[in-house]
């Protein structure tokens, strides 16, 4: 059991030998058409889907698009369908797959860059525009002067819990409520929305808050499929979050 | 005045109507499983419930209002019409949605959308039987009973109706209680979820085994 000498080239490597299928379109590129492409490599110990993508594209197929910066499941670049499960490349280990056959390919809902690599930015970004996320204060003239209000430590880790969402995209492609409604604001809109909903500092009532998302793209036209809860990277708690949201939306009626 | 028709909250409105039209849905339709599992304990019992349910205890010759049976059959057909309008909206009607909910069953095969899609699909069966079925009893209240009851299953080919209708209606309402619970946060954690999935998969199994029985049961009435 000699794996901690695998070198990278995987002639040398004795790991079992596995198949990536991964989807393969340049939009760019003039007649270009979506297929699937067979890549070959050699498993290494801790060997990740983002491990195995690099040395893909170092060794075989250097016009291979995806996307990652941290590698630690903290950016949220690397979303992707592995299996059939959206998840992050990054934190997702090649030896989960016992049959050595891992297809890859991007995440619906969103614009397609080239392959692997999809435009989250441009839908969050949206997003935040159309739900306004961002703190609205109490009062608009601000004073240098006056101390800061405290916040109680258990808000303050309420706010950080929902503050974990690294914006992969994750939630909004494994809900079939998104895909088939495109103007759906999808869990990490919700998330955010319950996040400054929670935040005292805000100055928002749920009767602001209903405007936004008390509407069928909002929180009434969620299914609960829970494809969110299932498939978060970060764990966070969609279905509970949607959950409350709901009722404090239903609960302006009365 | 104005100000007043602009803030209906419509969608809130109709999201709440669904949920609570479905547990009002589903509490009937349990509870009227077990008046009719009556005929298990034999014709007499079958025959003192349907009695009973036409409020023959009111009545000075014991015989009873059949028509008060119309009056619930109109009633759930007034519910059953109103959950419709309602979860329409949810449903992939044009073909652009229909196209995009299989696209993604292809590319993301998840197992609760998997279970949403058959509480869809069931749901438009019994669309479809559902008010035959009130039409059938509704129109003639007074032949319920293990006699007529028997008569209509197994001498007029009842059962074709209500064996399909039996199937789909146990599941589209164990689905739809289970995603009630999770939609407003009725269950804590994970592990609850879990639990409850199980529950509504022995509560179907439980009431179609039942519902399946009592068909059976009416056979040797069937004259």
């Amino acid at each position: 059991m000699n794996q901690q000498t695998t070198s990278m080239s995987p002639e040398n490597a004795s790991g079992r030998l596995l198949n990536f299928h991964i989807f393969r379109y340049d939009p760019q590129q003039k007649g270009d058409k979506p297929r699937t492409e067979v890549y070959q490599l050699r498993e290494t110990p801790g060997m990740t889907i983002f491990i195995a993508l690099n040395q893909i594209r170092q060794q075989q197929d250097p016009s291979l698009q995806f996307d990652f910066v941290c590698r630690a499941g903290i950016c949220g670049s690397c979303a992707m369908v592995i299996n059939g499960l959206p998840t992050l490349a990054c934190r997702t280990l090649t030896s989960k797959f016992k049959q050595g056959d891992i297809t890859l390919m991007p995440l619906p809902g969103f614009e397609l860059i080239g392959d692997l690599s999809v435009d989250t930015g441009k839908f969050m970004r949206e997003l935040a525009e159309r739900l306004k996320l961002w703190l609205h204060p109490h009062h608009h003239e601000i004073d240098v002067h006056s101390i800061e209000a405290p916040m109680a430590p258990e808000q303050a880790a309420a706010l950080y819990e929902l503050e974990r969402c690294v914006e992969c995209g994750v939630c909004v492609s494994a809900c079939a409520t998104k895909q088939m409604r495109e103007t759906f604001v999808g869990a990490v809109g919700m998330m955010k929305i319950a996040r400054f909903e929670l935040d005292s500092r805000d100055g928002r009532t749920a009767e602001d808050f209903y405007h936004v998302i008390g509407n069928q793209d909002g929180v009434f036209g969620c299914m609960t499929l829970l494809g969110c809860q299932d498939n978060c990277p970060k764990d966070l708690p969609h279905m509970q979050q949607i959950a409350y949201l709901r009722r404090k939306m239903a609960a302006t009626i009365l | 005045m104005n100000r007043k028709t602009h803030r209906v909250k419509w969608s809130g409105l109709l999201d709440l109507t669904q949920s609570i039209s479905g547990i009002l849905l589903a509490i009937f339709l349990w509870v009227h499983l077990c008046l009719v599992a009556s005929i298990l304990l034999g014709a007499e019992a079958m025959q003192w419930v349907a009695k009973t349910m036409e409020l023959s205890f009111l009545s000075a010759d014991g015989h009873g209002y059949p028509w008060v049976v119309t009056v619930m059959a109109v009633l759930i057909g007034v519910l059953i019409l109103l959950h419709v309008l309602v979860a329409l909206h949810k449903l992939p009607l044009t073909l652009k949605q229909q196209r995009a909910l299989n696209k993604q069953m292809h590319v993301i095969p998840h197992e609760d959308t998997k279970l949403w899609r058959w509480q869809a699909i069931t749901g438009v069966i019994v669309l479809l039987a559902a008010p035959v079925h009130l039409w059938l009893v509704g129109a003639a209240p007074e032949t319920i009973g293990p006699y007529g009851s028997a008569d209509r299953i197994w001498n007029q080919g009842g059962w074709l109706l209500y064996v399909p209708l039996l199937l789909a209606v146990e599941l589209h309402a164990a689905v739809g209680i289970y995603r009630v619970v999770l939609k407003w946060g009725l269950a804590g954690d994970d592990m609850t979820r879990i639990q409850l999935r199980k529950a509504k998969s022995i509560a179907s199994a439980i009431f179609i085994l039942v519902g399946l029985a009592s068909l059976v049961a009416f056979m040797p009435h069937a004259s």
